[in-house]
């Protein structure tokens, strides 16, 4: 049966439809306004189109999942989650860039809300397609999109050498990730993930499995650098510290997220027939399990002898990328539920990650450097600044009552669940480590004298963005049932199996 | 195996283009080299798509959006190097060492 453009439902596209309309037009405004008016009525644009985009995801709930475009593109629990996780990220970032009164930025500020909306529909295409050509190509759109944003500043040098280093690097991981594919394709002779997977099941166990192993070796290099997991994250502290702030809190959350969802669906829909074989267990798992271990041993003890509070920031994200990694690792040994605990501490980490970096900015921008002792007795100057920012961090650190201690506690549990006790050691142990430099900026706050004694004004966006961040963080650490059994509810299977209305490829 | 010559040239080529980019100091061969990896890659799709173990058009069809990925990869890449030449007026990337830590 031939099907054409017109046989599907397009509705369901609707929030990227919004998206790539919404940066179109966003460059036609920003030609056609005169210089004098403001560029934040581009920004308020940007953001209100998120918003829409928001409710269209909030009405595609509760539908069977549907597939489009001869099969490549896919609306189910997983691709709808993420997407609003993705909404929620960059709508966030986009406020906080409404009140960010940094002037190099300011000199494209209309050219980097576009660019933001470009990369978040990259985004959003990487978490909602099952096909190669079309992950790749969001993810590129992604990638793109982010190496122009990072070197926004182009009066800064750090800023433009950071662009140059996560281009090049940027590039190579997605040359790797391309040259995996390319063996995934010749051994499959299809670019449609669930069409691989039957091939898959059929290659696994001859002699032409060596291929899987390459294909998925290549990939992971790849994939470790997109979710900036040790050792392929030498990138992130260099872009981190180089970008501006709401850019830095774009790649750490939003760009993150995406990663995430775009490596459990390629590995969760092609290499899932090696489960039969046994090869999963001892192969596929092994090398995610390193990579979290890894990750959480670099993250957290680099971190302890960094004096830049955004490098820190950048190790404490590589450790965080550990964590969520032990969740789709030890998948082969404890089952499907791996997604409550990696959407819930993934949502927790955009929470608590977002709000510490929007205080630092508020801080670093005051104290004209991103030094820690800019919080130098901040406790003394802006006593609730000084509050919020400590709740950051004992989430950050995972101490009890907060969003981090419960995500840290479930993915804890998986590991033990799987019986790899020496992970959850290693997670344990790097933990107690991170605290040391989480206290850093309690320190600092609380035991140091201001030079500057005045407070911090804080404008009302930025209030607002802080506000949200505190109340995710609060309501996943107080009441972790309600979202668990929200999360557990979702149809997360149907985002790996075949749509009723497939064409079968 | 005829597939195994493209597979080859296509290793060898990628490995090429891996080197450069560790070991290389000026930037333009570095972008350079980033191009070799992409395509070694395309040649084994194309190669695939005529004598993998499914033959199959869809290879072609990815080379034709890697290579215009590609293009717009190294069209950013000489953009920042700009940007960046006007601050540090070398193109050689060992000098692009200000971030550390």
């Amino acid at each position: 049966m031939i099907q054409t453009l017109l046989d599907f439902d397009l509705r369901v596209l609707a929030p990227e439809l919004v998206i790539v309309a919404a940066a179109a037009l966003l460059t036609i405004v920003d030609l056609l306004l005169k210089e004098t008016v403001s560029r934040k009525w581009i920004g308020i644009l940007g953001l209100l189109a998120v918003l829409v985009a928001g409710i269209f995801v909030g009405l595609g709930w509760g539908h069977e999942p549907y597939q489009i475009l001869g099969d490549s593109y896919r609306i189910d629990d997983f691709s709808l989650a993420f997407k609003a996780i993705l909404l929620f990220g960059t709508a966030l970032v986009l406020l906080f860039s409404l009140s960010d009164k940094d002037t190099e930025k300011l000199e494209a500020e209309s050219e980097y809300y576009s660019l933001l909306l470009t990369a978040l529909l990259g985004a959003m295409i990487m978490v909602s397609s099952a096909e190669l050509i079309t992950l790749f190509v969001g993810l590129e759109l992604l990638s793109l999109s982010s190496y122009i944003l990072v070197g926004i500043r182009r009066k800064r040098a750090d800023s433009a050498e950071a662009a140059w280093k996560y281009v090049v690097l940027g590039s190579v991981s997605s040359a790797f990730i391309l040259y995996g594919m390319s063996f995934l394709y010749g051994l499959t002779g299809t670019t449609h993930l669930f069409e691989i997977q039957q091939h898959v099941a059929e290659i696994a166990g001859t002699d032409y499995q060596a291929f899987l192993y390459l294909s998925f070796f290549l990939m992971i290099v790849g994939f470790g650098f997109k979710i900036s997991s040790a050792p392929f994250h030498t990138w992130a502290p260099d872009v981190y510290q180089g970008a501006a702030t709401p850019v830095t809190i774009f790649l750490a959350v939003v760009s993150k997220v995406a990663a995430f969802a775009f490596v459990v669906r390629i590995v969760l829909i092609a290499f899932i027939p090696l489960v039969t074989t046994g090869v999963w267990n001892e192969v596929i798992s092994w090398s995610f399990m390193l990579v979290a271990a890894l990750s959480m041993i670099v993250g957290n003890t680099v971190a302890l002898r960094q004096k830049d509070t955004k490098r820190l920031m950048a190790y404490s994200s590589i450790a965080h990328a550990g964590y969520m990694l032990v969740p789709p690792a030890t998948m082969g040994f404890v089952g499907f539920d791996l997604f409550p605990s990696l959407v819930f501490y993934l949502v927790a980490y955009l929470c608590m990650t977002l709000g510490a970096f929007v205080v630092i900015e508020i801080v670093a921008r005051r104290a004209g450097t991103y030094d820690m002792n800019a919080f130098a007795g901040l406790y003394q100057r802006s006593p609730s600044l000084a509050l919020i920012m400590t709740f950051f961090l004992l989430s950050l650190a995972g101490l009890p009552v907060t969003a981090g201690f419960i995500g840290k506690f479930y993915i804890l549990m998986s590991a033990i669940a799987s019986t790899h006790y020496w992970l959850a050691a290693i997670m344990i142990a790097t933990t107690v480590i991170s605290y040391y430099y989480y206290f850093g900026f309690a320190r600092q706050m609380y035991f140091r004298k201001a030079e500057d004694s005045q407070k911090i004004a804080v404008s009302w966006p930025t209030v607002a963005v802080v506000g949200m961040a505190v109340l995710g963080t609060i309501l996943l650490g107080i009441i972790p049932d309600f979202f668990l059994q929200a999360f557990g509810q979702l149809d997360w299977v149907s985002g790996f199996s075949q749509a009723a209305n497939s064409l079968g490829y | 195996m005829v597939v195994t010559s493209y597979l080859a040239l296509s290793a060898i080529l990628f490995s090429i283009g891996l080197y450069g980019v560790l070991t290389k100091r000026n930037a333009v061969i570095v972008l350079f080299c980033i191009e070799l990896m992409l395509n070694a890659a395309n040649i084994n799709f194309v190669a695939f798509s005529k004598f993998g173990l499914f033959p199959d058009l869809a290879g072609h069809i990815f080379t034709l959006f890697t290579i215009t990925i590609a293009a717009a990869e190294a069209a950013l890449g000489i953009a920042i190097l700009i940007a960046l030449y006007r601050h540090v007026e070398t193109a050689e990337a060992d000098q692009f060492k200000s971030l550390k830590g």
